[in-house]
């Protein structure tokens, strides 16, 4: 049988050169209790629990939230019933951009991109029937927002103590960077109110996750495995390095309940080592930079979701494949919460069709393939040894360049970051169009005319109408004095350097709405333009 | 070749925050000699008032949120009302087909979905207004 | 959570939580592991694999009529398939003509109807044979593989370059329940015919693919496997060393093999890598042929039909896709992605490019072709590849002992095999220790969606006897009673059949009235299946 020539160069995604065949030699420097290790011990390469799936399987955790709480309630619980282990809320655009439904900047936005949450009643009916006692949720919540003291103070409603609820804030910095989003305070405010969260947590609610740094969302963007995980590392670095100026919690109680979310993308093996250098790496950073020694600290705890711009418009249910390989990625690679995306991503916000065969995309692996067997299959594999190491050295490097910025912070003020995230976009566009990335059914073996049609979602038109009624309702039945007092609380601690998150609370158990809370934000920190220019 | 460059004004009239799309096809438009008027974020008056200002040939709207026929009417409408309604609209992203109708009779004169080739794009660009 | 319980792989090697360095301690990597190409092929039967040239994405198909076929294997060459596969239907398998009365007009449910020349030559009307190779899951005997090269011949392709493959497979044979077969000794007997024919006259044709794919549908799992699949290519060399023909390195050099990829990921994986490096050791040690070309382990695999629900049938999309990964993942050459409606009826066009498309995103956008064997060096996988190698030597010796596959077979030995592994399948399934997502667990009490639903064409079958009526009238009568008059002298005798049956394919014999000279010489022989 003929072969073909094995002159040219192959790359793995990112850009690593891959070598046809990986042996011995490759991983003959690898001292395997320092880099490599037991998984659950330090430097966690092979996973942050010593059973991993043995002792627990991943939690299958979908984004999920559309139209009304209501809506967003019976979907929740189908998920339940299908056999998901946690919940995710994806909030409308309303919550990320701080305005109310009726303002008018945003009415015609309302409902389309997921769940309206206005209220501790509204995060209540989400809830209702739910067992949050034992099914953790992340809060993609605008950061100093709504979404994280209403599920507190629902907790304690339901008789759940603030020091036990368990759940994750997203409250990241770096994924906040990757989107082009209206009426947003500037980095350094971000900052302020992430970290905030951070300190309280940490002495009030140690059970919850007050941050799940989140490279998905810049991954989307087209930036490399490699940029992913270094964007990522250099948010870490700036979060503790704010605490350490602070200096109220002692660093070990700070980075205690951090979390990760990820994204997994198509190169298998190049995702796989991904996680694993990342583990590494954050354990290094803990240890090595800032000197904690309790291992636990350590801990890159990761959620991952497939990665959305991999899944196509044409021919949906190759996403199927595509999500499939993905989650395939992320269990090997050892993540703690997986997301899989509806095949029909591109398309629309997910059928039901679509919600089920996502679930059992997690469902089939973890049950029928056995990869869960034994702890990180692919240890020793010369390959993916190899490119671990090959990730994690490229990561330090770019780690390097963002510090030489001043820092993430400085770095996305600038307009570096987003002078990153738009050359990816424009390089990927040209290897798309040349053919050096090969994206099946659309510039490679593209079909004339569409082979099946995929049922479609539409979210519900009259919801908006009905938010908006719910949202002057609720401003007439609340105690208005009572709000303007803590709002007006709140725009004192936010100009003082007191921690805001208390009077957060008081404000949004006085039943201030989203728009009131990001008022105060901007008076005081002055509106920001992302820096993207055309 | 002298003639005055093909001026597009690209917006995403929506609130959502994906600006991958829009910064690709702006970029393939440079490339093929087009000038280019980032908008960014721009409320459907202030599509209006800046086609109008520039004085563009074609308005580009990016939309991933299912919003779009709402937006895109009004954007319609702004530039009727400035007396732009000569100018070319085009919108891009996550549009169901069963839509493409009703946009069309809207006033949309191309409509591309994700995965559609820059290439498609620029051709169909070149073709109308030549 | 407690890791007390222990943990098995689906053939029941005993799984630890965790494998060190300490696991693979004894491994010599240049003797046990080695490079890909060479010897033992642990890595890979070739030195560059997918970096050099992907998989064949191949498709059993054929349904309703020949002209159909045809038709439908356009449209797969079109959406991207490099090579074709012919699933014969029931009467071709049951060696009977479209008009023959038992079949009753029962005809091109499952697969395509081959009963004369004229059909083999409409099914590929048009295809680029000389270029794209096709494998024939032919019979008993090579008889549709005759009229393959006779109609290759018709279009000047000569016969010393064709490429391409005949099953030839006793142990897939052997499984389902068929009738009009001939025992398993006249099975060995065309099957080693065939191959002596090859090795002079068809050299680069690959004249026997050991298949154990229906086998492990049966429920045996991947130890059974292997131990059947290799147990038959030592059966067929015996017979081959035995009768002292043909020189051995010639007749093993074609050798290909078909197994089937089921769910545990890396359990099939390992089941790969071991079966090349049993391979290569049984053909240097085991028969001394020195030439590594003799010695490597070519393999088609295809999705595990029995793995695939009819319940949810989506979900086989998913199913199908670990399953043609781990095929790559094990350095398959060929590789068959099922559709995802296979517990339902025959693949829809829809189904049909699914599983295309599940092979090209596999090959083309998951990047992992860019290295060979991604998996070696892994303590998991090489601890597993080792001990898969070790239980199956010890179920190939099971076979050994009591006189090799084809005694294996009719002795009941193997049936009851294939009956206790169904049978165990079930139970397992009812106390849940096997898991079927959405049939023994998380099962709905109604469907979500509907899928498409292929129908046969209840008209065609008709079509297809008019034509073959037509087509015996119009032959030579007595040039064709000459030619199987000799064939039949010739099987007496003990002579190579295969040039007389291709002589009987010229005068237009029909493949019922070559596989009646094969069962009035062998009588036909009922599988031993009973409970």
């Amino acid at each position: 049988m003929t072969t073909g020539s094995n002159d040219e160069q192959v790359f793995s995604a990112s850009g690593i050169p891959i070598r046809d065949l990986y042996t011995p030699e490759d991983v003959k420097d690898i001292d395997y209790d320092k880099d490599i290790g037991l998984p659950g011990e330090p430097p966690f390469t092979r996973g942050v629990y010593r059973s991993m799936y043995r002792g627990q399987l991943w939690t299958i955790r979908r984004l999920t939230g559309y139209s009304t709480p209501e809506d967003t309630n019976k979907r929740y619980r189908e998920e339940y019933e299908t056999g998901q282990t946690g919940f995710s809320i994806a909030p409308d655009i309303s919550t990320p951009v701080g305005m109310d439904p009726d303002d008018p900047r945003v009415s015609a936005d309302v409902g389309h991109s997921g769940v309206p949450i206005y209220s501790v009643e509204d995060m209540d009916t989400v809830f209702d029937g739910l067992p949050i006692e034992r099914c953790a949720t992340f809060l993609a919540d605008r950061v100093g927002g709504l979404l994280t003291p209403a599920y507190f103070l629902m907790a304690e409603k339901r008789g759940i103590p603030l020091d036990q609820v368990r759940g994750t804030t997203a409250n990241c910095l770096c994924t906040w960077s990757s989107m082009d989003l209206g009426n947003q305070p500037p980095p350094n405010a971000y900052l302020r109110y992430a970290v905030d969260l951070i300190e309280w947590c940490a002495q009030h609610a140690p059970r919850w996750y007050p941050v799940s740094f989140n490279s998905y969302n810049p991954r989307d963007n087209g930036i490399s495995a490699v940029q992913e995980i270094g964007m990522l590392m250099a948010t870490v670095i700036q979060y503790v390095d704010e605490q350490k100026r602070r200096g109220r919690v002692p660093l070990e109680k700070f980075v205690k309940r951090f979390a990760f979310n990820m994204a997994v993308n198509n190169d298998f093996f190049e995702e796989i080592a991904k996680l694993r250098a990342a583990r590494r790496m954050l354990l290094k950073i803990i240890r090595d930079r800032y000197g904690i020694q309790d291992p636990s600290c350590g801990q890159l705890r990761v959620h991952v979701q497939s990665s959305g711009s991999t899944h196509t418009h044409q021919e949906p249910l190759n996403n199927l494949i595509r999500i499939a390989y993905q989650v395939m990625a992320g269990v090997l690679g050892g993540a703690q919460s997986i997301h899989a995306n509806g095949y029909d991503e591109a398309v629309c916000l997910p059928t039901e069709q679509a919600m089920l065969l996502a679930i059992r995309t997690e469902q089939i692996i973890a049950l029928e393939t056995n990869v869960t067997n034994t702890v990180d299959p692919l240890g020793g594999s010369y390959y993916v040894e190899s490119l671990t190491n090959e990730l994690e050295e490229r990561a330090w490097d770019y780690v390097k360049k963002i510090e030489d910025q001043g820092g993430m912070v400085q770095a996305i003020l600038s307009g570096w970051i987003h002078r990153e995230y738009k050359s990816a976009i424009i390089e990927y566009e040209h290897k798309l169009a040349a053919g050096d990335v090969t994206v099946v059914g659309v510039n490679k073996f593209r079909l004339d005319k569409k082979p099946y049609e995929v049922p479609i979602f539409r979210p519900d038109p009259k919801s908006t109408d009905m938010l908006i009624q719910r949202i002057k309702r609720l401003r007439e039945q609340r105690d208005n004095a009572r709000v303007a007092a803590a709002l007006k609380r709140l725009e004192e601690v936010t100009r003082s350097d007191e921690n805001t998150f208390p009077a957060i609370m008081e404000a949004v158990k006085a039943h201030a709405t989203p728009g009131e809370l990001g008022k105060i934000q901007l008076e005081a920190y002055g509106p920001w333009t992302y820096p993207i220019s055309g | 070749m002298d003639e005055k460059k093909i001026k597009i004004l690209m917006a995403k009239p929506g609130l959502e925050g994906h600006w991958r799309g829009i910064i690709a096809v702006s970029a393939a438009f440079r490339d093929a000699g087009f000038e280019v008027v980032y908008g960014g974020h721009m409320r459907p008056p202030e599509i209006g008032a800046t086609a109008s200002q520039e004085d563009v040939d074609i308005v580009g709207l990016s939309i991933l949120s299912s919003n779009y026929t709402r937006l895109v009417s009004e954007t319609i409408k702004e530039l009727k009302d400035r007396g732009k309604g000569d100018v070319m609209v085009l919108l891009g992203g996550i549009i169901y087909e069963e839509d493409f109708p009703a946009l069309k009779d809207m006033g949309v004169a191309g409509v591309f979905v994700t995965g559609t080739p820059m290439e498609d794009i620029v051709e169909f660009v070149r073709k109308a207004t030549s | 959570m407690g890791d007390s319980q222990q943990v098995f792989s689906a053939s029941g090697i005993p799984i630890q939580d965790l494998y060190t360095p300490e696991d693979i301690k004894d491994i010599d990597y240049d003797r046990d592991i080695g490079r890909a190409g060479q010897p033992p092929f642990t890595r890979g039967v070739y030195p560059t694999m997918y970096r050099g040239r992907l998989w064949t994405i191949r498709r059993l198909s054929g349904f309703n009529t020949p002209e159909e076929t045809n038709k439908l294997y356009h449209e797969e060459y079109e959406l991207g398939q490099t090579g074709f596969s012919v699933a014969p239907d029931i009467s071709t398998v049951a060696g009977m003509d479209a008009d023959d009365p038992r079949i009753a007009a029962d005809i091109g449910h499952a697969g395509v109807p081959m009963s004369s020349l004229a059909d083999v030559e409409a099914t590929f009307d048009g295809l680029p044979i000389e270029k794209v190779s096709t494998y024939l899951a032919d019979r008993c005997g090579a008889v549709n593989t005759a009229m393959y090269f006779v109609m290759a011949q018709n279009r000047g392709i000569d016969l010393q370059e064709i490429r391409g493959t005949t099953a030839n497979d006793m142990l897939a044979w052997s499984v389902p329940s068929l009738v009009n077969q001939p025992p398993p000794e006249a099975y060995l007997r065309y099957a080693v015919d065939f191959m002596e024919w090859c090795a002079e006259h068809a050299p680069r044709w690959n004249p026997v693919s050991f298949d154990s794919y229906n086998a492990r549908d049966c429920g045996l799992n991947a130890v059974q496997e292997l131990g059947m699949l290799l147990a038959t290519a030592i059966e067929y060399i015996e017979t081959a060393r035995k009768r002292g023909r043909v020189p051995l390195d010639r007749f093993v050099r074609r050798i290909s093999f078909n197994t089937g990829v089921h769910n545990d990921f890396f359990e099939e994986i390992a089941k790969l890598r071991a079966a090349r490096r049993m391979w290569y050791k049984i053909i240097r040690q085991r028969y001394g042929i020195e030439d590594p070309r003799c010695a490597l382990f070519r393999v088609h695999v295809q999705s595990s039909g029995s793995t695939h629900t009819t319940q949810e049938p989506l979900n086989n999309v998913m199913r199908i896709a670990f399953q043609v990964l781990a095929g790559a993942l094990g350095g398959a050459q060929s590789i068959h992605a099922n559709g995802y409606d296979e517990g339902i009826c025959l693949p829809t066009d829809e189904a049909m490019l699914l599983s295309i498309r599940t092979e090209q995103i596999a090959a083309l956008e998951s990047n992992v072709t860019n290295t060979i064997d991604p998996l070696g060096g892994s303590y998991y996988v090489e601890s597993l590849t080792n001990q898969m190698e070790e239980r199956a030597w010890q179920y190939v010796q099971q076979i050994e002992d009591m006189g090799g596959m084809a005694k294996a077979l009719s002795s009941g030995w193997a049936y009851k095999e294939y009956s206790d592994a169904t049978i165990e399948h079930e139970r397992r399934l009812g106390t849940g220790e096997t898991t079927v997502v959405g049939v023994n667990k998380f099962r709905l009490e109604k469907e979500v969606y509907e899928v498409p639903i292929f129908r046969w064409d209840p008209q065609a079958p008709y079509r297809q006897i008019e034509k073959l009526k037509k087509y015996k009238q119009q032959r030579d009568q007595s040039k064709l009673a000459g030619a199987l008059g000799k064939l039949e002298a010739v099987t007496q005798e003990g002579g190579n059949v295969f040039p007389h049956v291709m002589e009987a394919v010229r005068c237009q014999a029909t493949l019922g009235e070559i596989s009646d000279v094969q069962l009035k010489a062998y009588g036909t022989w009922r599988r031993p299946f009973g409970v």
